[in-house]
């Protein structure tokens, strides 16, 4: 049986990338972490399908955005680790200021209406 | 660093995609594992189950999301091909007899026109093996229209007229004559025939070539008639004569009996413009006398444009120089009869219009049994997709995308296509072989064709071209015929395909695709209706050429060509003759011995003017033309011409004896229509009989010299006692195999005079063939073509008929236990076939009707729409039909209407 949700909301689209570049900033994680780390500091609220945060992981492995490497995880597993490279340090900067840009564009048309 | 990492990523994927996959995999479970662990943690209720769905309703769909990522990775193509391949190839090897017909169809397909585009290939596409040969052209003289011959763009030059516009022209960096002929090798070696090219002193930098050894020749080699012997070798000829010694510089070889120094040797492969030359020599090495004749036309011009000057420029200052080179020498007879000079590029002369356009019928032809059979397999894949269809339905029904089933239907037809590529290697290999075989030096000259000798058959060979070619069509046929049941068998309709049974009912879709098998089926019949026709009226037209009376007979003629040396005094050769005729005719089994300088069927030889002492004398130039033949008294028996009146020559027709002539019927009749030629006073233009008048004694039957598609012309023959030749044929007819005396008359000749080469030993039957070859060949490569089609049109409507039978029996079985005939059953089958076939039928016969057009040129008394042909191939096909619905009718009046309707 499903457990009740919160009420979600649909992630904006192109963002799962950022999220994902941001939380790597932290520091190298598995894709299970990334997921959990989303989730927790979204509150719950972002929506995202776990198993989707791996195509888009595979999107920046292939643009060099990110690197991966095989290790132990705390439970003794292997697991795989992503690594965010400069060249996704230097992408994430550029998406978080033109993200930025149209979150103020969108709050000023807001606060007229 | 991000693009290090990108392809560091990308190259290990590409390299290892199956480890690849395997991490992925163990990343998804690794992720499955953890979420499941925390799920159990958080509630303790839950079983491990419960756990470990949650974590997967969380994780989203994990075959989608899988597929998603193979794909992005770059997996999911590979991934799909590998799969694909691999279910092709398991269902292929589960149905041989269909895949072994598919895979033979496509073999004879694609290997045809694979062999049929090498010819193409070699004979009008590949560059000539000269360097940049696109600025590389041909310079002709132009001639305008006679009475008896057309205008003419591609009229050879005299060496003086030549030089007039050599000296005059700016377009070309280099310009050069060239002419080739045969020549007697004697000295350092056995005596023998070879090819010469006689050279201008820029030709080889004209077509850029370098000798492989020694020197070209020198500017002063090239300056005045009369000039230093000097003569390049090929690099055949010195292997073969020289056995490859580099010594062989500075010696003597003697040439047609003058000796000349050999000064170097030409690169292996290169033999001159002609093709086959042996040797080279200067053209100015000659006499003087022979050199400046204005009027002795009979040099080609080649020449290499300078940068930056375009064909058509250069085109345009040869038509100006034209006129120079008219007022330097104007016609001697006729005032207003003006001569020009045109340029055009070399590649354009290269081979004859007739062979460039019977080659590019070939192709087409061949195409079109290309087509045949794709659509032949189309058909077999649509007949295979009916009996998957619920298979097909099922991967439908289960979520597999349309564009997914389409893909792989396309990789099954693709396979096959490859595997039937390969396998028409084989048979385009063996094509080739055969074409390459064609001898162009004998076959093709003989017919007077145009063309550079060095663009002939036997450069036709399987290059990376032609493999490319074959790749290509391998490829394209694969997507065409796999695409029509690809498409029409993953048409979604699933419930019907589903239910029980259903394949028994004649439900709309399998109307549909039986629908588009008729349609194949008829398309092929159209198609191969087109090759019917074209290969019919290709057979009439040759069977006409094969009817035509030469005037002579070949049977049991053996030939052998003499050439007397230039040391021979003119007025010892008919004694020599003499003495060597009688003995000839001596040897056991020969029952006619003759000479003659020209062979029938050969092109024809010499032609001059003939004038009428005894009628007013004609305006100068515009005497009427005959053909001029020496022979002995005994030709007309030896060859079998009939005397038609009048007398044949007599050893007293001799050398001081009054002249005579004799003239064939078509002289006759054109020069002294209603009256009776013997007695008439003539003069002839050649042979030394233009001043003297002589006498015509005998009218003998036409004989065809030129081809056999051309009518007879007049022609006049001299007696060789009164007009000694060098160079003769000899002709002896045998009472049995004419090669069995090639032997003793070759010792007889020998042993009368050693240094003169006997050479060309051949029957005339097969020099009279040689003059058909090409006709025979192109003739037998179409009926070959339809022939195939033909079969492939007839298999396909069987295969349509009897697949329909098959999925009526139910229907049938039904209609004959209430009653239906034997007869009517039949009816009702093989009007299906008729249907198909009235169809395609009418279809391609109006095809065929437009597509013979391009047979026009290559035709004999046959009209392109010739009713009797297309009246054979009518009758052909309803047969072909006939027999096709036949089997499958007699299938179906035997079926058992118990078993029908138990087996639905």
């Amino acid at each position: 049986m499903p457990t009740p949700q919160p009420a979600k909301r649909e992630l904006l689209k192109g963002t799962l990338d950022m999220l994902i570049l941001k939380t790597l900033t932290v520091q190298p994680m598995h894709g299970y972490a990334i997921a959990l780390h989303i989730e927790r500091f979204s509150g719950e609220v972002l929506s995202i399908e776990q198993g989707s945060l791996y195509p888009a992981l595979e999107r920046l492995l292939k643009k060099g955005l990110v690197t991966a490497k095989w290790g132990d995880s705390p439970t003794g597993r292997r697991a795989r680790y992503y690594t965010i490279t400069s060249a996704g340090r230097r992408h994430l900067g550029e998406e978080i200021s033109s993200f930025d840009q149209v979150l103020l564009a969108i709050a000023g048309v807001m606060k007229r209406g | 660093m991000s693009l290090l990492a990108s392809l560091r990523h990308r190259l290990r994927v590409l390299l290892r995609p199956g480890a690849y996959q395997r991490e992925l995999e163990e990343e998804t479970r690794f992720h499955l594992a953890q979420e499941a662990s925390r799920q159990g943690a958080a509630r303790p209720g839950l079983s491990a189950e419960a756990a470990r769905l949650e974590a997967r309703r969380r994780y989203g769909n994990v075959t989608g999301i899988d597929e998603a990522r193979r794909q992005m990775a770059g997996l999911g193509l590979f991934e799909m091909v590998r799969q694909d391949v691999r279910f092709a190839l398991r269902s292929f090897l589960g149905t041989p007899g269909f895949t072994a017909v598919a895979v033979l169809t496509l073999a004879i397909g694609i290997g045809g026109t694979t062999a049929i585009f090498s010819a193409v290939n070699a004979l009008l596409l590949r560059p000539l093996p000269f360097r940049d040969p696109e600025r590389l052209m041909m310079v002709s003289m132009t001639t305008p229209a006679e009475p008896d011959r057309p205008a003419s763009d591609n009229m050879v030059w005299s060496y003086p007229k030549f030089t007039v516009f050599r000296d005059a022209q700016t377009s070309f960096q280099d310009l050069a004559v060239t002419t080739d002929f045969q020549v007697t090798l004697t000295g350092g070696g056995e005596a023998e025939r070879v090819n010469i090219e006689y050279v201008g002193g820029r030709y080889l930098p004209t077509l850029g070539v370098q000798p492989a050894l020694g020197r070209n020749f020198l500017p002063e080699e090239d300056r005045n008639p009369g000039g230093p012997k000097v003569v390049l070798l090929s690099d055949a000829l010195w292997q073969r004569r020289y056995n490859a010694d580099p010594r062989v510089l500075g010696q003597i070889l003697d040439v047609g009996g003058e000796p000349f120094t050999i000064v170097g040797v030409l690169p292996p492969g290169f033999k001159g413009i002609s093709g086959r030359s042996d040797i080279m020599v200067p053209v100015l090495s000659g006499s003087a006398e022979d050199i400046n004749q204005a009027w002795s036309h009979s040099y080609y011009v080649v020449a290499r444009l300078k940068p930056g000057v375009s064909p058509a420029q250069a085109t345009a200052e040869a038509r100006l120089l034209g006129t120079r080179v008219d007022a330097a020498y104007p016609h001697p007879e006729v005032k207003d009869r003006h001569w020009g000079a045109t340029a055009k590029p070399l590649d354009s002369k290269r081979v004859d219009p007739v062979i460039r356009r019977s080659l590019l019928v070939l192709l087409g032809a061949v195409g079109l049994v290309l087509l045949i059979a794709c659509a032949n397999v189309a058909n077999l894949f649509l007949v295979r997709a009916s009996g998957r269809r619920r298979e097909i339905a099922v991967r439908l029904a289960v979520g597999a995308g349309r564009g997914r089933l389409i893909r792989q239907l396309l990789t099954e037809s693709v396979l096959i296509s490859v595997v039937g590529g390969a396998a028409s290697l084989v048979l385009a290999w063996g094509g080739v072989r055969v074409l390459a075989t064609i001898n162009p030096a004998s076959a093709l000259r003989t017919q007077r064709l145009e063309g550079l000798g060095v663009v002939n058959f036997s450069t036709i060979h399987l290059d990376p071209t032609a493999f490319g070619f074959a790749a290509a069509i391998t490829l394209l046929t694969g997507l065409v015929f796999g695409l029509i049941p690809a498409l029409s068998s993953t048409r979604p309709a699933l419930t019907a395909e589903l239910k029980e049974g259903s394949a028994a009912a004649p439900s709309h879709r399998l109307l549909r695709g039986f629908n588009s098998r008729s349609v194949l089926a008829a398309i092929e019949i159209a198609l191969a209706l087109v090759l019917l026709a074209g290969s019919g009226l290709m057979l009439r037209s040759l069977d006409h050429l094969l009817r035509v009376d030469p005037g002579f007979n070949p049977d049991r003629v053996l030939t052998l060509r003499l050439n007397s040396p230039p040391t021979f005094a003119r007025d010892s050769l008919p004694g020599f003759y003499d003495r060597m005729l009688e003995r000839l005719a001596a040897i056991p089994g020969v029952t006619g011995a003759t000479l003659a300088d020209c062979p029938p069927l050969s092109g024809g030889c010499s032609g001059t003017v003939i004038a009428f002492r005894d009628r007013p004398p004609a305006q100068p130039g515009t005497e009427p033309s005959i053909g001029v033949y020496w022979v002995t008294p005994q030709w007309t028996a030896t060859l079998g011409v009939p005397l038609l009146r009048g007398r044949m020559f007599t050893a007293a027709d001799r050398a001081g004896a009054p002249k005579v002539v004799v003239v064939n019927e078509a002289a006759a009749k054109a020069f002294w229509p209603g009256q009776d030629p013997i007695g008439k006073p003539v003069s002839v233009g050649q042979g030394g009989f233009w001043n003297d008048t002589a006498r015509v004694v005998g009218v003998v039957g036409n004989v065809r010299f030129g081809t056999v598609d051309t009518d007879p012309v007049p022609d006049a023959f001299l007696s060789y006692y009164q007009s000694p030749r060098g160079r003769m044929m000899v002709f002896l007819r045998t009472a049995g195999d004419p090669l069995g005396v090639a032997g003793p008359a070759r010792r007889i000749i020998r042993d009368l005079a050693p240094d003169i080469p006997v050479y060309d030993i051949r029957t005339l039957e097969s020099r009279t063939g040689d003059s058909m070859s090409y006709a025979r060949f192109s003739t037998l490569l179409l009926v070959l073509f339809a022939g195939v089609a033909l079969a492939l049109a007839t298999l396909g409507t069987y295969g349509v008929v009897s697949f329909a039978v098959a999925q009526r029996t139910r229907e049938l079985g039904i209609r004959i236990a209430l009653g239906a005939t034997r007869g009517s059953v039949t009816r009702l089958v093989v009007g299906q076939g008729i249907g198909i076939a009235l169809a395609g039928g009418t279809v391609g016969l109006l095809a065929a009707f437009g597509a013979t057009r391009v047979l026009r040129s290559l035709l004999f008394n046959v009209a392109p729409s010739d009713p009797l042909t297309f009246a054979g191939i009518a009758a052909l096909l309803v047969l072909a039909v006939a027999a096709a619905s036949w089997l499958p009718a007699r299938r179906a009046t035997g079926i058992q209407p118990t078993e029908a309707l138990r087996d639905g």
